[in-house]
């Protein structure tokens, strides 16, 4: 597979409480070259935007304990973090609409496919490549 | 060591694996994912469903059996199991979640009792598989350390 620029390799943040699904996706990226940091709720996410973290891409789940994927969501968006590309993930399909309506720019169902994560991340390298 | 006849047995155990339902095409995908730098990664993924379902499983167990059941926590523990049985391609295993699924929201509670039997039978039968599976391809692959952890 055609490997990431790594001048710009992308930061992508994993909120994703079941640990086999954070796993493989972590690989995934890493294996796309992706800088990558995992958090197993809402609120952690959340907490590190507060922090005045940033990201390029962000992979949450939907349903998971203290705070939800599209509530965190829907935080992060009210913070301002416009730009960060904010993929809602998940088993169940009806968790499309949710994170829609809470500001998520795309949603995949599980399992995610590499080939899907790397049409994505591509995506992400190129704005950030033009916005540097 | 008979390289051919190990290599031809783990060709047909996967197929075995596959043709009566017990795996499906995320399995390949997982070993797709495989590489040097992380020669034994399905085994991990693996053993981390194996470690972590069990635990779901006795949750579950323990869920049932409190009056009165709150369906909507079983059939959140459920959807867990289920997630992850689907990331690594349990097939059987995620269809008896399904199954799972279907007598709670009919608030069925022997329904669910029924299902949780059979869903700890599959887990036992695909723990089993794959842990044979995992053993034969040790054999084959370059001398990698072996996972225990799932035992």
């Amino acid at each position: 597979m055609a490997s990431m620029n790594q001048r710009s390799a992308p930061r992508a943040l994993v909120v994703e409480d079941i640990k086999v699904d954070c796993m493989i996706l972590m690989h995934m990226l890493h294996k796309l070259n992706c800088e990558a940091i995992a958090v197993e709720n809402g609120k952690e996410a959340v907490d590190l935007f507060l922090e005045g973290k940033t990201f390029d891409i962000v992979f949450s789940d939907k349903d998971m304990p203290i705070m939800s994927g599209p509530e965190a969501v829907a935080k992060i968006r009210a913070m301002g973090a416009t730009e960060v590309k904010i993929v809602g993930v998940s088993a169940d399909f009806g968790g499309q609409e949710a994170f829609m309506h809470a500001g998520a720019d795309v949603f995949l169902p599980k399992p995610v496919k590499l080939e899907t994560l790397e049409s994505m991340l591509k995506v992400v390298i190129s704005k950030k490549n033009k916005s540097s | 060591m008979d390289y051919t006849n190990l290599r031809r047995q783990i060709i047909s155990m996967k197929k075995s694996l596959f043709d009566q339902g017990y795996l499906d095409e995320q399995f390949n995908q997982l070993e797709e994912l495989q590489d040097d730098s992380s020669p034994n990664f399905v085994e991990e993924v693996v053993a981390l469903f194996f470690k972590d379902s069990s635990r779901l499983l006795t949750n579950i167990e323990q869920a049932l059996e409190k009056y009165p059941q709150d369906f909507y926590r079983l059939d959140s523990l459920v959807h867990q199991f289920k997630g992850s049985g689907s990331s690594i391609g349990a097939l059987r295993m995620k269809n008896e979640c399904s199954m799972f699924k279907a007598h709670c929201n009919d608030r069925n509670l022997e329904g669910c009792r029924r299902s949780l039997q059979k869903m700890k039978r599959e887990h036992a039968t695909l723990k089993q598989k794959l842990e044979t599976y995992f053993h034969l391809l040790r054999q084959v692959g370059p001398p990698e350390r072996a996972v225990n952890s799932w035992k």
